[in-house]
């Protein structure tokens, strides 16, 4: 099971408040009650998390669908 | 109609008219029971139910049930903005519902087309919407069904397949249909059916699943053989039984659909979900359709042998013993929200059912477009209603193959608020369970701007789409306005 969603590419991005580079953390993404928990680019200081333009239109995109349709 | 039906109908609607509390919710339009004329239609409360109201100038006036106490009819909303159908066959000369094929008017794309590929049954219900019966008019051939797949794939090359009838299973082609759907195309195709083949051959379930079927939409009215004698005429239960074992070992999705009907069946309501909990993940989910008064039905057509949505979901609740609420419930994206309900749930390793999304979370409150919603209804019907090993072979390719229903099943319940991406994915496609219903309309509580957002069609012989509930609907003297025209 992958519970590391960071790539190599997303830790070149540096926080633009902070200027630091990302690092690799826990992250907790809540939708419609349900809570996921997974390892994402994060800012180690401020604490803001990169969602990568894979994963949201990857497995985020796949997780929503399933709870939003019908 | 008798005589009977019309007095007791005058005398409900004089009651509610009667009540202090009576108001009009909604204006739309329906037909005139008798002479199909095209009149106005009033949604109206008397406090507690909702009734449709009508008045034709030459018959009279006609009051049907649509909803009764809760979850509150003024609250069973979801809006959607309508789309043009990109294809529409057919153009307006009489107006709705009589241009049906798809016109410019309808306000919604196809999710589910059905095919009625024979007229024939082996069985002879006492309610069957199709009026099918063991002689009937000979099948269409394979080209005629090509014909109408490629129709399909015209004017709606997403949506899924229901192959109907009749009892579609009485051809000794079906496997030959699915397999021509399937090269047409369709990645979703459902057999309608009575499950009584499925249970006679032993291999007939398997050469369906080779061939392409991924899920049945299974006759089950409940767990006596009382009922089958009062609905089907027959003692059935066995057979179903056996029908349903088969399928879930050929890998074939089974979705139990009862038709529930006051005084029948109702108390069954909670011993289904039981049932097909124990029968999970063979059977995917249940689809209720409370009774409707069209084709071939006794003649007791009043307001005390109808149930509503909402009775439904309060029976779900109730015979459960609160496993699932009826704020589990939602009404639908693709349809009218007054034709439909439905929950999705997860089986969780205990064997009972926890709602997936939680109970005060709501993603839907503003309008989306109603080829969205029919979009998303596509995929999620295909999804939630296939058999299990069937998607672990397409999207299942996402969970690198492992068996999530063990591995997964084995956490504590809390744990599934844990997971990540995959393993959220891994388990809700392993462990989904769908409970939905819908109420189809008859001539007597008909109301044109649900069927204008209609998104079941069914093909007609010259390959126009009709809304379902305008091809089945037939008049107070039990004739069609479509079927067989």
């Amino acid at each position: 099971m992958k519970n590391n969603y960071a790539s190599p590419e997303d830790l070149r991005w540096k926080c633009y408040k902070c200027n630091i580079f990302l690092s690799v953390g826990p992250a907790t993404l809540i939708y419609m009650g349900n809570k996921i928990k997974a390892q994402l680019p994060v800012c180690p200081q401020c604490g803001f998390v990169f969602i990568s333009e894979e994963l949201a239109l990857g497995k985020m995109a796949e997780v929503e669908q399933i709870l939003e349709d019908k | 109609m008798s005589k009977t039906v019309l007095i007791r109908l005058i005398h409900v609607a004089m009651k509610t008219e009667a009540s202090p509390e009576y108001r009009v919710l909604s204006q739309t339009e329906s037909l005139c029971p008798v002479c199909l004329e095209k009149i106005p239609a009033f949604r109206v409360t008397d406090g507690c139910d909702v009734y449709l109201e009508k008045h034709c100038e030459s018959h009279g006036k006609f009051s049907a049930v649509i909803w009764r106490k809760d979850p509150s009819f003024e609250k069973w909303v979801k809006p959607k903005v309508p789309v043009q159908p990109p294809v529409c066959y057919s153009e307006i000369t009489k107006g709705c519902p009589f241009d049906c094929g798809l016109c410019v008017l309808h306000r919604q794309i196809t999710c589910t087309a059905l095919l009625e590929i024979t007229q024939r049954c082996n069985l002879n219900c006492k309610y069957c919407f199709a009026s099918s019966e063991k002689s009937a008019v000979s099948d269409p051939d394979i080209k005629t069904i090509e014909f109408w797949f490629k129709r399909v794939k015209e004017a709606a090359p997403s949506s899924n397949i229901q192959l109907s009838g009749g009892e579609p299973s009485l051809r000794d082609d079906l496997s030959q249909i699915v397999e021509i759907g399937r090269q047409a195309g369709f990645g979703f195709i459902q057999l309608n059916t009575n499950g009584l083949r499925l249970a006679e051959e032993e291999d007939y379930a398997a050469r369906l699943k080779e061939a392409g079927l991924a899920s049945v939409f299974f006759q089950f009215d409940g767990l006596s053989d009382k009922t089958y004698l009062a609905l089907r005429g027959q003692k059935l239960l066995a057979k179903k039984l056996l029908a349903i074992e088969r399928c879930a070992k050929a890998g074939i999705g089974v979705v139990l659909v009862p038709m529930i009907v006051p005084g029948i069946n109702v108390h069954e309501i909670g011993s289904i979900l039981e049932f097909a909990l124990k029968e999970y993940p063979g059977v995917r989910g249940i689809h209720f359709q409370p009774v409707s008064y069209f084709g071939r039905h006794p003649e007791n057509i009043d307001n005390n042998n109808r149930i509503t949505i909402p009775e439904i979901i309060t029976a779900l609740e109730t015979q459960s013993n609160g496993m699932v609420r009826a704020s589990d419930f939602r009404p639908p994206g693709c349809e009218n929200a007054l034709c439909s309900f439905n929950g999705k749930f997860l089986v969780m390793s205990g064997g009972h059912l926890k709602p997936l999304i939680s109970e005060n979370s709501s993603c839907c409150n503003k309008p989306i477009k109603a080829d969205i919603g029919a979009r998303q209804s596509i995929t999620s019907v295909a999804r939630q209603w296939s058999g299990i090993r069937a998607q672990r072979s397409g999207i299942g390719d996402q969970v690198d193959g492992c068996h999530g229903s063990e591995r997964v099943g084995q956490k504590k319940e809390e744990e599934i608020c844990d997971m990540d991406f995959d393993g959220f994915l891994d388990f809700v496609l392993t462990r989904s369970f769908s409970i939905s219903g819908m109420a189809f309309q008859d001539i007597w509580n008909l109301d044109l701007e649900r069927l204008k957002d209609c998104c079941i069609h069914t093909v007609s012989n010259d390959g126009r789409l009709i809304p379902f509930c305008a091809y089945n609907l037939t008049d107070s003297q039990n004739i069609p306005i479509y079927r067989g025209r």
